[in-house]
């Protein structure tokens, strides 16, 4: 069972009722999960993809938001850091390098001089394609 | 009505300021000019059919009745842009540079706490 690898957020969600019930889908991921179950969750809300934020210092992603913003909020409500906190996009049916996409408003972060919703630093991204594919099993 | 984003449909996008509502449906635009450029015309149409779901959230919410002619405007535009015949000379330069202002505002003070 892939979802075992996955960890509710039903706990973290603010006490208004429709935030809630929308955000029960939203997770953190913290142990590989199969490309499968991503595929699940892309059909489920986009079609094709699935927005994710990656903390590239626990090496964990929080996953299937309709928002970067509201798996940021996740994360740093479960004690992540915000410099470690990247927004992707993971097309679980791309092929070769167009299945991670660097591209969020997340990412615009003038104390860190990064200003595009891409990510400028490419360690960061490094980093990120580390985390990206120690938790997803294709 | 069918909508990507449910929970945003049922009234968390009005919880958004303008800028940020703005530099969400620019995030979908920005991916249909990646899309566009990769000639993947399907990712293309599902990135902009959410940008287009996000302008109607915006263009619905009341507290943005002042700024209609702008959004509606924005709406007609950007279908000119990518479905239409491009008659306002549009490119995908002017809808990041667009954009980008918004994002920018958005995010402008994130981080230095």
């Amino acid at each position: 069972m892939h979802d075992k690898s996955f960890t509710s957020a039903v706990c973290y969600n603010k006490p208004d009722f429709k935030t809630q019930f929308f955000s029960l889908n939203m997770q953190i991921i913290k142990k590989k999960t199969h490309v499968v179950e991503f595929k699940k969750m892309a059909q489920k809300m986009f079609g094709n993809m699935v927005k994710a934020v990656v903390d590239t210092d626990k090496k964990i992603m929080a996953v299937n938001g309709e928002l970067h913003a509201d798996e940021e909020a996740l994360l740093l409500e479960n004690n992540s850091k915000q410099e470690n906190l990247w927004g992707i996009n993971i097309y679980p049916g791309a092929k070769g390098d167009d299945w991670i996409e660097f591209d969020s408003m997340i990412n615009i972060r003038p104390s860190m001089n990064n200003l595009s919703r891409g990510i400028d630093n490419m360690n960061i991204r490094k980093k990120i394609i580390k985390v990206v594919n120690q938790l997803v099993k294709k | 009505m069918n909508y990507q984003h449910q929970g945003l449909a049922s009234g968390k996008w009005v919880n958004l300021s303008l800028p940020e509502q703005m530099a969400n449906i620019g995030s979908e635009v920005e991916r249909k000019i990646i899309w566009k450029n990769k000639k993947n015309t399907s990712y293309g149409q599902k990135a902009m059919e959410r940008a287009l779901e996000l302008l109607s959230f915006t263009i619905a919410d009341r507290k943005n009745r002042n700024r209609l002619k702008e959004l509606t405007r924005l709406r007609e535009v950007l279908i000119d842009y990518f479905f239409g015949q491009n008659q306002y000379s549009s490119s995908d330069r002017l809808w990041q540079k667009y954009f980008y202002a918004f994002t920018y505002f958005s995010r402008i003070n994130i981080g230095n706490s």
